[in-house]
């Protein structure tokens, strides 16, 4: 018998992907919820399935549009296929509703449709970076001089510090950005242990030594995600895992899922190498700024010993990752790494900048809240005249009505013509719209609302950009 | 080893370090750190143009052929994230450097495609 191999690579054209993504997503665990947060249920996330027909995760997306709904819906959609590799529990007993959701959540029929959609998803958020072109001929000594430059940086305060000191409510900013940690630091060093399986020699150790301290030596206590705890508790908050899922913006979610991405694709083990370099050198100076910021938000009661903790083990960790990570794997692997050791450097440096500039943009929409909403009157008077003509959407919904948080690609216009509309732009920030009033909301920024009259009609005018219907 | 930062294009593309002026320089088959001015007499090398087949930058004084290849794979160095490069040049990192601008060949800032 002849046999003939045929042997292709896995592609989905872009209708069959939407549906993939579509049924994936319309898993009763993630469709909206009637609260504005998870209580107690690991498993639970809103994935909006209703919105993804709308959406085209087949090709990546260009930098500009990275904090578009779609990769929102593309990085929510990830954080969730990366997770089913983890194991998450609830803090309070399994109610019947927690098996069912447990059960749904480790599912075959979850896993394997959340496998196929995972590469266009990543590629639909990651693909951006691409664009990092790295040249040359790279040697050791080049490397060293080149990753020792950010060791050397001055500490400089972060845009979201600088934002968070000057909000117009700081202690409301501060708890928006450890929410924004969430994902990343309850279930901190989860993606590192990706690459500690296998046998890949001396490095392999070394990696699993950094692992050993990100859980605190098997102390629960001392593990990192227990003092994140702490630190979320004592600022007001519940560190149950994803509570407060539907106020994780994009780019905290690209984070978090950017370290998955790569632990899960081992082609990109030597990127991760140079991502981790970058985080860890980073770390010191960001908790050490940390620390003496949420002390000064929210005074002595904060628990900061998640941030000094760091200022003292990753000030080892930078270190190990050049000494017994990085250049080891460079003396075993040769210097033809070493480009992508640069990539991974550069693209996290990319992904944390994005994160950094959006939640500081996030801070800047809560506070805008009240101008935003003045600012609905003269942009409303040039809608109803005729003056300025979009798309519009009108919509009727009942009391309790949680529209599930979401962004638009453009700027829009909300206006109420009969009820009441609670607008949320954060965690704990908010406009009551009556009738008459309204909002303008600005492109790309995270929001929700709920009804809070018997009926509520308003209509949403996606003016595309406020500004220029003011001019 | 002296790391430097720079424009990709635009304002702020040039560099240079101890007397030598680099640019950088995008061509269909790669980009590189290119030193602007030619060993033979100091041409301006920034104006070069590619040769037919893409591979050689053709010196516009003298005609001396330069390898792209060998820029891209053996040249100083770097990497480019939007319009910002980082290059490791092989000098002591307190070297003299100074940052101007440098106009570009089309062949040199990535207007010919690859054939
Ligand atoms: S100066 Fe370049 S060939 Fe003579
Ligand atoms: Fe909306």
């Amino acid at each position: 018998m002849s046999f003939t191999p045929n042997h292709t690579p896995f592609e989905l054209d872009p209708a069959r992907l939407s549906e993939l993504a579509l049924d994936f997503a319309s898993n009763p665990i993630y469709l909206d919820n009637e609260e504005w947060q998870n209580t107690d249920n690991p498993y639970r996330r809103q994935l909006r399935p209703q919105i993804i027909k709308y959406l085209n995760f087949s090709t990546p997306l260009p930098k500009e549009d990275l904090l578009d709904y779609s990769a929102l819906a593309a990085n929510r959609l990830l954080a969730t296929v990366y997770e089913t590799d983890m194991m998450f529990l609830p803090k309070g007993p399994m109610t019947a509703e927690h098996w069912a959701d447990f059960k749904s959540f480790y599912s075959s029929t979850n896993r394997a449709r959340g496998e196929m959609i995972r590469p266009y998803l990543e590629r639909h958020v990651f693909g951006f970076l691409d664009d990092i072109e790295v040249s040359g001929e790279w040697t050791k000594e080049s490397l060293v001089a080149y990753l020792g430059r950010l060791r050397d940086q001055p500490s400089v305060p972060m845009a979201s510090e600088k934002a968070i000191r000057e909000s117009s409510d700081p202690k409301r900013a501060a708890r928006n950005w450890l929410i924004q940690f969430a994902p990343d630091f309850l279930s901190e060093a989860s993606p590192m242990i990706r690459n500690a399986m296998g046998y890949y020699g001396p490095v392999q150790s070394e990696w699993f030594k950094i692992i050993i301290d990100e859980y605190g030596y098997g102390v629960h206590e001392s593990k990192h995600s227990t003092l994140f705890e702490r630190t979320m508790t004592s600022a007001g908050l519940s560190p149950d895992l994803h509570r407060y899922w539907q106020y994780y913006l994009t780019s905290s979610l690209m984070m978090s899922n950017y370290f998955h991405y790569l632990g899960r694709n081992h082609e990109h083990f030597f990127r991760y190498l140079g991502a981790l370099y970058y985080t860890e050198t980073t770390l010191v100076d960001f908790c050490e700024r940390g620390a003496d910021l949420l002390t000064e938000v929210f005074g002595g009661e904060v628990d900061v010993e998640y941030f000094t903790e760091h200022v003292h083990i990753d000030t080892h960790h930078g270190r190990m990752a050049l000494e017994k990570l990085i250049l080891p794997i460079v003396e075993q692997c040769g210097e033809a790494v070493i480009p992508e050791i640069v990539r991974g450097f550069e693209e996290y440096r990319a992904i944390a900048q994005l994160a950094d500039d959006d939640f500081a943009t996030q801070v800047a929409w809560m506070d805008a809240g009240p101008q935003n909403k003045k600012l609905h009157d003269p942009v409303w008077k040039k809608v109803e005249s005729g003056e300025v003509t979009a798309p519009v959407a009108y919509i009727v919904e009942p009391r309790g009505e949680l529209s599930n948080t979401h962004q638009h690609d453009g700027d829009e216009l909300c206006h109420i013509a009969s009820g009441t509309m609670k607008f949320v732009s954060g965690y704990d920030s908010h406009q009551i719209l009556e009738a008459g009033e309204g909002t303008v909301i600005w492109r790309n920024r995270l929001h929700g609302a709920i009804i809070e009259s018997e009926e509520c009609v308003y209509e949403i005018h996606s003016v595309g950009d406020y500004r220029a219907c003011l001019s | 080893m002296l790391v430097l930062t720079f424009a990709a294009e635009g304002a702020g593309n040039c560099v240079e370090v101890g007397s030598v002026p680099y640019v950088y320089a995008r061509t269909a088959r790669g980009a590189f750190v290119l030193p602007a001015r030619c060993s033979h007499r100091g041409g301006p090398l920034h104006l070069a143009d590619l040769d037919k087949a893409g591979v050689r930058l053709v010196c516009p004084w003298h005609g001396a052929g330069i390898s792209a290849t060998r820029l891209i794979k053996k040249g100083i160095p770097a990497v480019r994230w939007g319009n910002t490069v980082t290059a490791v040049f092989p000098v002591p990192a307190d070297t003299e450097t100074s940052t101007g601008h440098l106009p570009l060949s089309r062949d040199l800032c990535g207007m010919r495609a690859a054939n």
